[in-house]
């Protein structure tokens, strides 16, 4: 990791700071666009938008606990192929952590992308952001920053942090290209900026900025953090294991699922084009169902819904990030989040894969070995 | 496939008969595959796990191209394949003619039990009285005297042993389905008519006849003769002459006219003999002089029935034998130092013991002691008994105790726990295949198998407890005794009990301990033109040794069938099934049930079957017959299945049944793939139902289940298969030493061409620099007639000084780009690639190599030899060190020719001047199988052999003018220093296989830089990637004539590929629906075979079809089904589970 740098606030305004930063990446003749959140005019949404002209990027607000959609999905659609022009993505951690694993699977690329992580504070729901944010754009922003920073994200009653939010141990953006730092310093002076690949180094250098030291205080608050996330994580699981430790339990746990399959629309990792369930594949014939219900002598419609989240977990546990974002979207609030985690721990730890992390670790299904798990294949040597 | 002309006879149906057998079907030879025993595998389906991956492994030898030729199904259970006449319980009679046209007489011990009837219930072995020791399981348990042929085998397999079979026919009586034919013995079809008016004479004569087991009658007069002759068949008729009545001479004359066949032997008095002269012309074949006693007659009738038998053998013609007909085992009991075997119950061999914790064997892989059933928690493993011992007049090494040891120790320790304690007692542990020595220090260290040095002299008995004593003198002479449980005997090879007869009757020498000899710088080929041997026929082998030996004899058959016009295949088979197209049609499945007199399905209610399976729209009728096989005429059944209008058909019912109606169902038009058979008939409801005949609805049920699933599994499958992949038939060898010219003149010797790559200026590698072999015989004049060979074989193309510098493509169609050296770009276009870049001698800067002259490698001193730089005659004291930088980090493993070399050397500088003191200072001296006698001449020729261990290697001194070594010598016990003129090093074998050139054939090396084989015993030549070998040095350590075989396996592998116009794809096979894939490509990464690859300009997947094994590993990791297997759809899977439940 390079040397760290200052990006100066002026007048404490850090989203200030931030946006004239972007605007100055924007301003690099070989950026072609940036990729944002960015507040809508009218509503109380953060979307994230491409922005060619820099006159939009004062409308973006990566600080908000705003969190509508996973964007690695969005930042998949424009790598998937050479865009042409090199584009600069603003992310959370676990968006790029997503965005990594998408990469893995073909689903984009990193080439031509200037990745810019953010410390993440964390995030509402979609419907607590929307009331929260009611009081006034750039204001609402800045009181969860700070109520964050001070270790209180909830600065409106009733409101709090996802579930996943305030178990996610990933506050600092690995992976990213360009890491902005606010935790752990004065944010109303300066911000840290840190080029993590050369890529990143390369673009610093233009921007001229001053160097500095990475403060003690930074690494503290950062421990500080991971360790009650992880503390808060452990407890979480083990609820979530006791909700779940038999198919009777988790039949139950998953009882509201209408099969609308949001959450999979929702998951940045799940990447296919068409998933299996809307396939032929479960199309049955009317007769089955007679059968099904003659034989066990009723028969749930819609059916295969454990068979489906089952399924979900076995494709895709072992690159979850947990972001989240099935929670978010789940109509029945079924807390998948929970479930997908709680999972997701157990199978990436068995193969030593951490989803998102590194981007040279193959996905543990693509790996051959001979002599593994002889415990489950009853094979010895 | 198109089946050739040419025909080949394998004797023997061990693992090596089956690798010859399937290589030579897979390029379209029929084979005539002949075992002695009632189930294939040899010794190998007698073991549940082989070193060195304690797996079985045997499917691998499955063909992998063209899979629907034959089953895909366990080895253990059976060899299906359409070119492949398998004949068991069969022994090869007569062998007449020469290479290219062999008359082969067979004859098969008759089996007692139809195995079309038999469904495998076991019920006459349930009923049967006779109990007798079961040689499948070493005699540890009983079997009966009718019995399944072996624990694997398929379900009708059952056979009778005659020899302890006392006709009760309880069976018969049993057997649900009259599969037993409790036929006579041969003798009592041999029926003889005793003709004497002599009552007392036709009397004792019919009485000794009788006696020895064949069928007689009597007659007192001609015309009572006649009579019986009329009656019923005879095979033989003993005739008086002077009888009042009719007299002989008449009686033959009109019972020659009655039974032209039959032979007639006059009865004499001295008197008349002139009339039994004349009554030969007559016809009679010969006469007895009365009175005669029975050992003038029965030498007489035994000829006549010899002759009667020999012409009821079937006769065949083929162009080539492959003798495969393995080794047997010392019997300990039999020498002259037992170590208790045979008389103290606790002792067994090695293969005993196989026995013993087998799975399948009497304990059920719990093994007890035997004998008392005591708990076993000390064994000890005592090696080279019977071999490597003069006194038993076994002067060689049996080659793979040592490893089989290993692994049972290893294999106790899996069955008995940790706290099991494994000692073995060896001279020298002989790990040296590929992988072994790792596979003996794994056992070492994690395995805690204990290795003691040392010689095992005695085994004591305690009486009361039944436990034994070793008694052992170690290297140093102390004397040790150590108690165990059991004690386990390695007991070494003996060659085939019949090899006198075989030698004779197929032409073979012998060497001088009765194992078959093959020519110089073979290890297949027999002194006589078209008879190949192959396996432990010529000395015991392990798996891999076996496979690449049997592929290479199968070669050598080929060459031979095609250079004897073999290679034509007449009329193409014809290909079309005259079945309608069906694959826009929806299912229509129609399921014929057999009821077999009800003794299988005694629970069915026709109309409630079809009630419930005619809830599922796709059946559209059920036909429910009783005994298909002897009940409707075919015409009706065909009209009958025809008036249903099915598109597929689903048969329940025994395999007599079942074939008729597969029969009657593809001439109604149904095409083949989609008829299938529902096992509703499975052993585990036939073996369940005497205990659950109070369950019939859970019978019903579960057949109910079978026949669900079946319709499930139909109603989805496809007709169709993907088109052939077209090959181009040409090869390409990279390597042009003698694995090289091996591989490529026995392709091109089969009319295809070979592009043979060499990156030096000269053909040859190694062979340019080694004078002779161990056992003598000269390099050069070898290798130059293989050098001529091929570079004026007019198929070949030697492209010298020059590299491969790309490759790509797959089996079938593969293009390269080779540089030549003057800058020319040459692009080829092949079929298929054999790797045989070779190796060397590892470089080595220890023990002062390069910092004295008279330090120098076994290489060095061959070329120094050659240079006479060295000269013997002026040399007093000679040191070999071996294992220079060899079976320790980070070249651990042996190369298995370097202890070889060593006495090769030592014995030629002994020749040369036998004043040299020579010492070779080794760490387990690897002179394997017959190279043994070489180190024993080197003993007694007086050069010393000094063990040392890992931690107190030799030290040398090279800083003085005369250099010395200093070793630790453990028999006297003291460091030794030693002043040596020169000090050899073995190095051992580095291969010549750069990463670079293994990833432009998208091919990988194991930990220690050799090719990395598909399997390390089943596949030993065989790249992962389809149409990819490698062999030689490059493959693995090995001296000139494996490196041959293992060339000619190769060729033979190729020659799999090239031998097809196209590769057809199976019909089991991956597909890529482009529509619903995410191009993520996982699948690629997925697919063991190399069969996927990602096409850049299409942006889509493909997939070599013939290349594809329809594995499914894509299907599963495929998170859409994007990637699917025709065959085996997930709609499909899911119904069939469904089904069960």
């Amino acid at each position: 990791m390079s040397t760290p740098r200052k990006l100066e606030v002026a007048e404490q305004d850090v989203l200030g700071a931030l946006r004239s930063f972007f605007e100055s990446i924007l301003a690099m003749e070989d950026t072609g666009a940036i990729l944002a959140p960015r507040r809508l005019p009218v509503q109380s949404v953060v979307m994230p938008a491409l922005i060619g002209d820099p006159k939009y990027l004062r409308e973006i607000d990566p600080l908000a606990p705003a969190f509508f959609l996973n964007a690695a999905r969005m930042v998949s659609r424009l790598s998937r192929k050479s865009p042409g022009q090199k584009i600069a993505v603003v992310l959370r951690p676990c968006e790029i952590r997503a965005f990594i694993e998408l990469v893995k699977l073909k689903q984009g690329a990193l080439d031509e992308l200037l990745i810019i992580g953010l410390d993440c504070l964390g995030a509402y729901r979609n419907s607590d952001y929307r009331r929260y944010a009611s009081e006034g754009p750039d204001a609402s922003t800045l009181k969860f920053f700070f109520g964050a920073l001070s270790g209180s994200p909830s600065v409106m009653a009733g409101i709090d942090l996802t579930a996943a939010c305030k178990v996610c141990e990933h506050p600092i953006p690995t992976g990213a290209d360009i890491a902005v730092g606010f935790l752990g310093i004065s944010p109303l002076d300066h911000l840290l900026v840190q080029a993590q690949s050369t890529k990143g180094e390369e673009m610093l250098a233009r921007l001229g900025l001053e160097q500095t030291l990475v403060p003690a205080s930074r690494t503290e608050a950062i421990e500080a953090l991971v360790s009650a996330r992880f503390h808060a994580r452990d407890k979480f699981f083990d609820q979530t294991r006791e909700a779940t430790n038999s198919l009777e339990k988790l039949t139950a746990y998953l009882a509201g699922c209408v099969n609308c399959y949001n959450c999979r629309v929702a998951c940045p990792v799940c990447y296919c084009r068409e998933c299996v369930f809307t396939t032929d594949v479960f199309d049955h014939e009317p007769f089955q169902y007679l059968q099904w219900a003659h034989r066990k002598g009723e028969i749930k419609m819609p059916t295969d819904t454990v068979f489906y989240h089952l399924t979900r977990l076995v494709h895709m546990s072992t690159a979850c990030v947990g972001c989240g974002q099935c929670s978010n979207a789940c109509p029945s609030e079924i807390p998948l989040t929970e479930l997908f985690r709680a999972t997701a721990v157990r199978t990436q730890r068995i193969f030593d894969y951490e989803a998102g992390m590194d981007p040279d670790a193959p996905p543990p299904m693509t790996v051959f070995r001979e002599k593994e798990f002889v415990e489950v294949v009853g094979l010895s040597e | 496939m198109n089946r050739k002309a040419g025909c080949a006879l394998i004797v023997g149906g061990g693992i090596s008969g089956m690798r010859a057998a399937l290589d030579l079907a897979e390029t379209g030879y029929g084979v005539t595959l002949v075992e002695q025993a009632p189930y294939l595998g040899g010794i190998v389906s007698r073991l549940d796990h082989q070193f060195p991956t304690n797996h079985c492994g045997m499917c691998r030898m499955l063909p992998l191209l063209d899979r629907e030729s034959g089953s895909q199904s366990c080895l253990r259970k059976d060899l299906v394949h359409e070119n492949i006449d398998i004949r068991l319980s069969t022994q090869v009679m007569t062998v007449a003619g020469d290479a290219g046209g062999y008359e082969v007489s067979l004859r098969e011990q008759p089996a007692g039990v139809d195995r079309l009837k038999c469904v495998g219930c076991g019920a006459c072995t349930q009923v049967c009285p006779v109990e007798v020791p079961d040689a499948f399981n070493s005699g540890l348990s009983m079997r009966k005297a009718i019995y399944p042929a072996a624990p694997y085998r398929v379900l009708n397999s059952y056979r009778i042993d005659f020899s302890a079979c006392t006709r009760c026919g309880a069976c018969a009586a049993a057997c649900p389905t009259g599969a037993v034919v409790l036929r006579e013995m041969e003798r009592k079809q041999f029926r003889v008519l005793v003709v004497d008016d002599e009552l007392i004479v036709r009397d004792s004569i019919r009485e000794w006849l009788m006696e020895e087991g064949f069928d007689a009658e009597m007659a007192g007069s001609g015309q009572e003769a006649l009579g019986r002759l009329g009656g019923s068949a005879f095979q033989l008729m003993l005739l008086d002459i002077k009888m009042p009545g009719m007299d002989g001479v008449e009686v033959l004359k009109k019972a020659k006219e009655i039974a032209p066949q039959i032979n007639v032997v006059m009865m004499t008095a001295y008197a008349t003999v002139e009339t039994a002269i004349e009554a030969m012309k007559t016809g009679a074949l010969e006469y007895l002089i009365k009175p005669f006693e029975i050992d003038v007659l029965m030498p007489m009738v035994e000829k006549r029935f010899a002759e009667f038998m020999a012409a009821r053998d079937e006769k065949i013609r083929v162009g080539a034998i492959v003798l495969a007909g393995g080794a047997a085992f010392y019997n300990p009991a039999g020498g002259k130092n037992t170590l208790g075997y045979g008389v103290y119950p606790n002792i067994l061999t090695n293969a005993e013991f196989e026995r013993l914790i087998s799975n399948a064997g009497p304990f059920s892989g719990r093994p007890v002691r035997s004998a008392d059933g005591k708990p076993i928690s000390r064994i000890a493993w005592i090696q080279c008994v019977g071999s490597r011992d003069l006194q038993a007049g076994a002067d060689f090494c049996s080659g793979i105790c040592c490893m089989i040891s290993i692994k049972e120790a290893i294999l106790a320790h899996e069955k008995l726990g940790a706290n099991l304690a494994t000692d073995i007692y060896y001279m020298d542990i002989r790990a040296c295949g590929k992988n072994y020595h790792r596979y003996k220090e794994a056992a070492e260290t994690s395995g805690n198998v204990n290795f003691i040095r040392g010689r095992a002299h005695t085994v004591v008995q305690d009486a009361d407890s039944g436990d034994l004593k070793i008694r052992c003198v170690s290297v140093s002479g102390a004397e040790t005794e150590t108690a165990y449980d059991l004690v386990v005997l390695a007991a070494g090879q003996r060659p085939h009990p019949d090899m006198a007869l075989l030698a004779e009757k197929y032409d073979l020498a012998l060497n001088e301990w009765g194992f078959a000899e093959t020519l110089p710088f073979s290890r297949i080929r027999s002194r006589k033109q078209g008879v190949f041997l192959a396996g432990s026929f010529a000395g015991l082998k392990d798996i891999r040794e076996s496979v690449t030996e049997a592929s290479a004899a199968a070669l050598a058959a080929s060459r031979s069938l095609h250079q004897a016009g073999g290679g034509i295949a007449p009329v193409p088979a014809k290909t079309s099934t005259g079945a309608r197209n069906v694959s826009r049609e929806p299912s229509r499945i129609l399921v014929i049930i057999c009821s077999c007199d009800g003794m299988l399905t005694p629970h069915l209610d026709a109309a409630d079957i079809e009630h419930r399976l005619k809830k599922d729209p796709s059946v559209t009728g059920l036909l429910v017959f009783n005994r298909i096989c002897a009940g409707p005429e075919m015409e009706g059944l065909i009209q009958e299945i025809k008036s249903r209008r099915p598109n597929r058909l689903l048969i329940a019912a025994g395999a007599a049944c079942a074939d008729k109606v597969r029969d009657a169902g593809k001439s109604a038009g149904i095409h083949p793939a989609l008829i299938r058979v529902a096992e509703i008939r499975s052993p585990a409801f036939i073996i369940a139902e005497p205990q659950a005949s109070n369950e019939p609805a859970r019978i019903f049920q579960d057949r109910m289940r079978i026949l669900i699933m079946g319709i499930s599994e139909l109603k989805y499958a496809e007709p169709e298969s993907l088109p052939e992949t077209a090959v181009v038939r040409r090869a390409l060898v990279v390597g042009g030493g003698i694995a090289g010219m091996s591989a490529a003149l026995a392709i091109a010797d089969h009319g295809y061409p070979v592009d043979l790559i060499e990156r030096s200026e000269k053909l040859g590698g190694n062979l340019n620099w080694i004078r002779q072999t161990l056992e003598g015989h000269a390099v050069g004049p070898f290798l130059e007639d293989i050098r001529q060979k091929t570079e004026k074989h007019p198929q070949i193309h030697v492209y010298s000084s020059a590299d491969i510098v790309s490759t790509w493509g797959e089996a079938g169609r593969f293009y390269s780009a080779v540089a030549e050296r003057d800058g020319a770009v040459v692009q080829l276009e092949h079929g298929a690639v054999i790797l045989a870049t070779g190796g060397g001698e590892a470089p080595t800067q220890l023990y002062g190599h390069g910092a004295h002259p008279a330090v120098m490698t076994q290489k060095e001193l061959e070329q120094s030899l050659q240079s006479n730089a060295v000269d013997p005659e002026k040399l007093e004291s000679v040191v070999m060190i071996q294992c220079v930088g060899s079976r320790e980090a980070p070249r651990n493993y042996c190369s298995r020719i370097c202890c070889q070399t060593a006495v090769k050397q030592a014995l030629y500088l002994k020749s040369r001047n036998p004043a040299i003191q020579i010492y070779v200072l080794y760490r387990d001296m690897m002179t394997v199988g017959f190279s043994e006698s070489y180190y024993t001449k080197a003993r007694k020729a007086g050069i010393l052999f000094i063990p040392y261990t890992l931690d107190n290697k030799p030290r040398v001194d090279t800083g003085r003018s005369r250099a010395a070594v200093t070793v630790f010598e453990p028999i006297i016990d003291q460091s030794l220093e030693i002043e040596a003129d020169l000090i050899v090093l073995a190095t051992g074998v580095a291969p010549d296989f750069p990463q670079q050139l293994a990833e432009i054939f998208e091919t990988e090396r194991d930990a220690d830089g050799f090719f990395q084989e598909a399997d390390v015993k089943w596949r030993p030549v065989d790249a992962m990637k389809p149409g990819l070998f490698g062999c030689g040095i490059m493959n693995a350590p090995q001296s000139i004539p494996d490196a041959v075989a293992s060339a000619e396996a190769a060729a033979q592998r190729a020659l799999g590929i090239l031998s097809r116009q196209s590769l057809p794809a199976g019909r089991i096979t991956a597909r890529v629906r482009h529509s619903l894939c995410s191009r993520c490509r996982i699948c690629i990464d997925a697919c063991p075979y190399h069969a996927r690859a990602w096409n850049a300009e299409m942006e889509r997947i493909d997939v070599n079809a013939a290349a594809c094994q329809g594995c499914g590993a894509c299907a599963a990791i495929c998170p859409n089904s994007a990637a699917v297997v025709d065959g085996l759809l997930m709609p499909q899977f899911l119904e069939m589970i469904d089904a069960c439940f």
